[in-house]
């Protein structure tokens, strides 16, 4: 297959994502998740700068702000299939009361670059900006970068890794707990 | 506008108004009355390990720093600079010889003590660098490795003030030989809503769980069965309080032991469920046969400190005027804990609580909305009921302080009775 083919199927993959996560269809979304999924969201702090890294990239790097699941820190979400599940399934019960009313949402999947191909296995990164309205409550922003290992799937992927870093300082929406 | 407290909460605080959760002058009155008189919680020795080492924390909505210094103490001051009042911390953690203001580059040592004034050698008479630190916080005390300040000079000692919270917080915290240590940085999480309602909503509102959380606690789970059959709301002293369910001698050890409860516990490891059932084999060595039984479900330390056993987190509701907080939530570990293992147990909090967590995504939710009932006009005749088993409080034999039922909200009469003699206190009123 040609770089710009699997480009492409692995943008349609997103787009159809995204748009399964906008209509709330989180059973069919489900199926794109691999069963050993990690799906984590690191946490992000402001550490002091390290007077030593002056003058280098390694200074203001984002990775020395993030806490996840590798590191010694606290991660905002560190999940597997079996808790993500509990997600999907309770966005159908009339009393899960964050979910009910629904949010409305509407992403935009940008940015996606291959970093790593094999026949089995992708790496890739994407970014998203989210647009979320709760009824009731005010209108909130998401911005992050995904990190993801997809996993070929018939003529298809599933996600098997997924780690969401947000652009956030102090958390200012009402919940982390969305699917991004 | 002029406040009549006893208007806001009657005599037995069995009716709040409306204006408690909402008014701008009532929460003036909080900060002069309880923020400033009052020990508030800063951190855990466990994030200042080191000379140097310092984090953020606050004081309502007064930032502080907290740090260890030099000479191996613990301090904490108030983050702006003497000079022109700028933060000179501006990171959340690290370690550092020297917090430096951007503006002048006045520097200060973790202390607070002031270092240098770089614009000094240019004027003939020297400012006294001795009486021009940060802002000291004058009561800094620890229990248990949990730090507390307080502006309040004449205070009483740190220990007298938790009083018998301390054997509640103990059943917990004495059960690991080695103490606990706090995970990273806490999330923080601004939350459109008063910050007394996530205080009460720990403090002993048991029975939230099975109705607001109940896509995942049905009333009639098993965790809904054990809180009917088991559950006591205790306070030792007005404005503290502990629930928790006093399990049956005979309780299989997965069903008493912490951290079973949790997804952490079910989903975890061999490995992981084995280190559990060690902890609570040795648990009555270490907190004695009443304590061992205990398995708490969430506690509060007056005024804002929360603590959660099942999910193993301590939070602090960081008022930012009388509609907003900034709500800090650090997940805790047993010290002693092998490393790999604490990388398990650390989501024991993150899953279900914090910014990202199941269950309280909800209680935000909730919080936000009671903040929007709080706020509405026509309506201050109709206050929020608090009378829930009135009158119904007693003893127990092995369990200091007020003991109740899960239902009974005498844990909040009394955090609002203590709320209204503080205000009327500050004010020479009482």
């Amino acid at each position: 297959m040609s770089t710009l083919e699997l480009q492409h199927r692995v943008e349609q993959f997103y787009y159809r994502e995204a748009r399964l996560l906008d209509n709330r269809e989180y059973q069919q979304w489900f199926a794109l998740i691999h069963p050993e999924i990690s799906y984590s969201m690191p946490g992000r702090s402001n550490p002091m700068v390290d007077n030593r890294e002056r003058g280098q990239e390694s200074m203001i790097s984002v990775e020395r702000e993030l806490e996840g699941v590798e590191s010694d820190g606290l991660p905002y979400r560190d999940e597997n299939y079996a808790v993500l599940w509990v997600r999907v399934d309770r966005s159908y019960k009339m009393n899960s009361w964050a979910e009910n009313p629904p949010a409305r949402t509407r992403r935009i999947i940008g940015n996606v670059e291959i970093l790593e191909a094999s026949d089995e296995s992708l790496s890739v990164l994407s970014n998203f900006h989210l647009f979320y309205a709760r009824p009731g409550l005010k209108d909130f922003f998401y911005a992050g970068q995904r990190r993801d290992q997809l996993i070929a799937s018939g003529d298809s992927f599933q996600i098997k890794r997924r780690e969401i870093v947000m652009d956030i300082s102090t958390v200012n929406v009402p919940t982390l707990g969305i699917f991004l | 506008m002029k406040i009549d407290l006893k208007e806001l909460v009657n005599d037995d605080a069995s009716l709040i108004s409306r204006r408690v959760w909402s008014d701008q002058t009532v929460y003036e009155r909080e900060k002069r009355a309880i923020f400033a008189r009052s020990w508030l919680f800063l951190g855990h020795e466990s994030q200042i390990k080191t000379p140097g080492d310092f984090v953020q924390a606050y004081m309502c909505e007064t930032p502080i720093i907290l740090a260890r210094g030099e000479d191996g103490g613990i301090h904490a001051s108030v983050n702006s600079c003497t000079h022109r009042g700028l933060p000179v911390c501006r990171s959340d953690h690290g370690n550092t010889k020297r917090f430096v203001c951007p503006y002048h580059n006045w520097s200060y040592k973790v202390d607070g003590e002031l270092a240098t004034i770089p614009q000094e050698r240019q004027v003939k008479c020297k400012p006294n660098k001795a009486e021009l630190g940060l802002k000291k916080v004058p009561r800094v005390e620890s229990w248990r490795g949990l730090i507390f300040g307080s502006f309040n000079e004449s205070i009483e000692p740190l220990e007298d003030f938790l009083g018998d919270m301390t054997f509640y917080l103990g059943a917990w915290i004495d059960r690991f030989p080695g103490g606990i240590e706090f995970v990273g940085s806490p999330h923080r999480w601004v939350i459109d809503c008063n910050w007394k309602l996530p205080v009460e909503n720990q403090l002993g509102d048991v029975y939230h769980g099975p109705y607001l959380h109940g896509s995942l606690i049905a009333p009639d789970s098993e965790a809904g069965k054990e809180i009917d059959s088991y559950a006591y709301n205790v306070i030792p002293t007005p404005g503290h309080g502990a629930s928790f369910r006093l399990m049956p001698e005979d309780s299989p050890i997965e069903q008493v032991a912490w951290g079973f409860e949790s997804t952490v516990g079910q989903l975890g490891s061999d490995e992981l469920k084995d280190y559990l059932r060690s902890v609570q084999t040795i648990a009555e060595e270490y907190v004695g046969p009443i304590r061992a039984r205990m398995k708490g479900l969430a506690y509060g330390v007056y005024p804002n400190l929360s603590f959660l056993w099942s999910n193993a987190g301590f939070k602090v509701s960081h008022p930012r005027g009388p509609n907003k907080v900034e709500y800090w939530s650090w997940s805790v570990v047993p010290a002693d804990a092998p490393e790999h293992l604490k990388k398990q147990l650390r989501n024991n909090h993150a899953s279900f609580f914090g910014p990202g967590g199941v269950l309280e995504q909800e209680d935000a939710e909730a919080w936000m909305q009671q903040n929007l009932g709080a706020n509405i006009d026509f309506a201050d005749d109709r206050k929020f009921f608090y009378g829930l088993g009135l009158g119904e409080e007693g003893t127990h034999p092995d369990l200091p302080g007020t003991v109740t039922t899960g239902a009974n909200e005498y844990y909040a009469r009394a955090f609002f009775s203590r709320w209204r003699y503080d205000l009327l206190a500050a004010e020479g009123e009482a």
